[in-house]
């Protein structure tokens, strides 16, 4: 799974920042797991549509929907770049 | 998955019947100016205020001014009031920017005094706040019909009605009422009464309008072609086109006026469906565990909005995962309305609103509550 664009969606109030990323190919449970290696994840595989969450001590927040190739990633104020390179490295080297 | 349409209360959908044909073949056919020195097919334009008119209580059609949307309504009626330097304006904690944004322009511009009254303990605007706010003797008050956040409809009769004694021009916004309920503008005590076509009117964007009394004048804030009387150098002074500019958006006013005939047939079922379907969702909302709606009182009168706050959720969050994991459209965050969020108590993230219409079945309604009730286990 590799990432093939990520836009800058918000700026918010305290400083941190959402992207939109986008991916070749769709989210599977098998790589929503991998995200454990960033924090707590919450995965809701009852919902019409499974949601899961990932979050960090630090702030970092991923939010998506198994099945799309897209997701939603705020990284926090004081972390960004540190939780950026985190999030990212999982799929270059995935 | 099939997408339930929740966010009525941003643009209702569907849309009318007949609201699609008459914009598609409007667009098909060789454009009409209306007004224009040579006009063909049908004036939409003047049924379109010939309809309002009657709706906002059978008001004379000359003075239904048709703009883009509320907001153009809105900065129409801000803008050419003319208000004086330092000026006192009172307005209500349930308005939107689409009002505050103006008069905190005017505020910046010409040192305008603005006042604002919030909500008593039960919800509802404060009367004595209100009293009080007229010791300053106001040149201005601006009213919302009905929040945009918690659907309350405000009794804003008295409120106007006593404004008007001490000789303050009154300002109705009602772009959350028009089309679901009564507006009578002379019944309620409002000089001007700003309203959009594309909520409880069910026609397209880009069309809306103010009502203005036949008694006062407003100074023009857009001049320029009317189609008619060319040879003057100033814009005609005679009202609508006083307060009108421009080629206007003969498409969708064709849509609009398409909905509004459909509105004057049916509208009366339709709204009856609508306030049971809210009453349904918002009783729904208020037996889940861990769900909190804003503003929770049953009695009030309100339009078709539930807001409502999740423990455990961001209300991002529960909008993105209603959205793209129930398929469940809804709106999230301060909804352009930051001010009752403070009475509210529901700053600074805002709440989850789900909006319904006369068209959303009890399937829906069991869907999104479904959808809820998930979130919440």
């Amino acid at each position: 799974m590799k990432i093939i664009g990520a836009d800058k969606l918000e700026d918010c109030f305290d400083g941190s920042v959402v992207f939109g990323y986008r991916f070749d190919e769709a989210w599977e449970r098998e790589t929503i797991m991998r995200l454990k290696s960033l924090g707590e994840v919450d995965y809701f595989p009852d919902f019409p549509r499974p949601f899961f969450r990932l979050r960090s001590k630090s702030g970092l927040q991923v939010k998506g929907v198994e099945g799309e190739s897209t997701c939603r990633v705020i990284y926090s104020n004081e972390g960004k770049e540190v939780e950026k390179q985190s999030f990212e490295g999982l799929f270059v080297s995935g | 998955m099939k997408t339930i349409y929740l966010n009525n209360a941003a643009t209702a959908w569907p849309r009318a019947p007949g609201v699609i044909e008459a914009v598609s073949d409007t667009l098909a056919t060789p454009p009409s100016h209306p007004g224009r020195s040579v006009s063909a097919g049908t004036d939409v334009v003047r049924e379109c205020r010939e309809r309002l008119a009657g709706l906002l209580g059978g008001v004379p059609p000359s003075r239904i001014v048709l703009s883009t949307n509320a907001t153009g309504a809105l900065n129409l009626a801000l803008l050419g009031i003319d208000l004086e330097q330092e000026a006192s304006v009172v307005i209500t904690v349930t308005e939107h920017n689409s009002v505050l944004r103006p008069l905190h322009h005017l505020a910046k511009k010409k040192g305008i005094r603005i006042i604002t009254v919030g909500l008593d303990d039960t919800g509802a605007l404060d009367e004595e706040a209100f009293e009080a706010a007229m010791a300053s003797r106001p040149a201005l008050v601006v009213m919302n019909h009905a929040s945009n956040v918690t659907g309350r409809v405000n009794r804003v009769e008295r409120f106007l009605q006593r404004a008007k004694a001490i000789g303050a021009t009154t300002l109705l916004d009602a772009s959350q009422t028009l089309g679901h309920r009564p507006v009578d503008a002379e019944a309620l005590s409002a000089d001007l009464v700003a309203f959009t076509g594309h909520k409880g009117l069910r026609g397209p964007a880009g069309t809306g309008g103010l009502y203005v009394n036949p008694a006062l004048e407003l100074e023009q804030v857009i001049v320029g072609g009317t189609g008619v009387r060319s040879d003057l150098m100033l814009h005609p002074p005679d009202m609508p086109m006083r307060l009108e500019a421009g080629t206007p958006n003969v498409p969708a006013l064709a849509g609009l006026a398409a909905a509004l005939r459909w509105l004057a047939q049916d509208g009366d079922a339709f709204c009856a469906r609508e306030r049971e379907t809210a009453r349904s969702l918002r009783e729904g909302l208020k037996h889940i565990d861990g769900v909190r709606v804003a503003d929770a009182a049953s009695d009030p009168e309100r339009v078709g909005i539930v807001s409502f706050q999740l423990r455990g959720w961001d209300v991002e969050e529960v909008g993105f995962v209603l959205s793209e994991s129930f398929g469940v459209v809804c709106r999230t965050g301060l909804h352009c309305a930051p001010l009752i969020h403070k009475a509210l108590g529901t700053v600074p993230a805002g709440t989850i609103r789900l909006s319904v219409s006369g068209f959303t079945t009890d399937e829906d309604i069991a869907v999104a509550l479904d959808a809820v009730s998930s979130l919440a286990q």
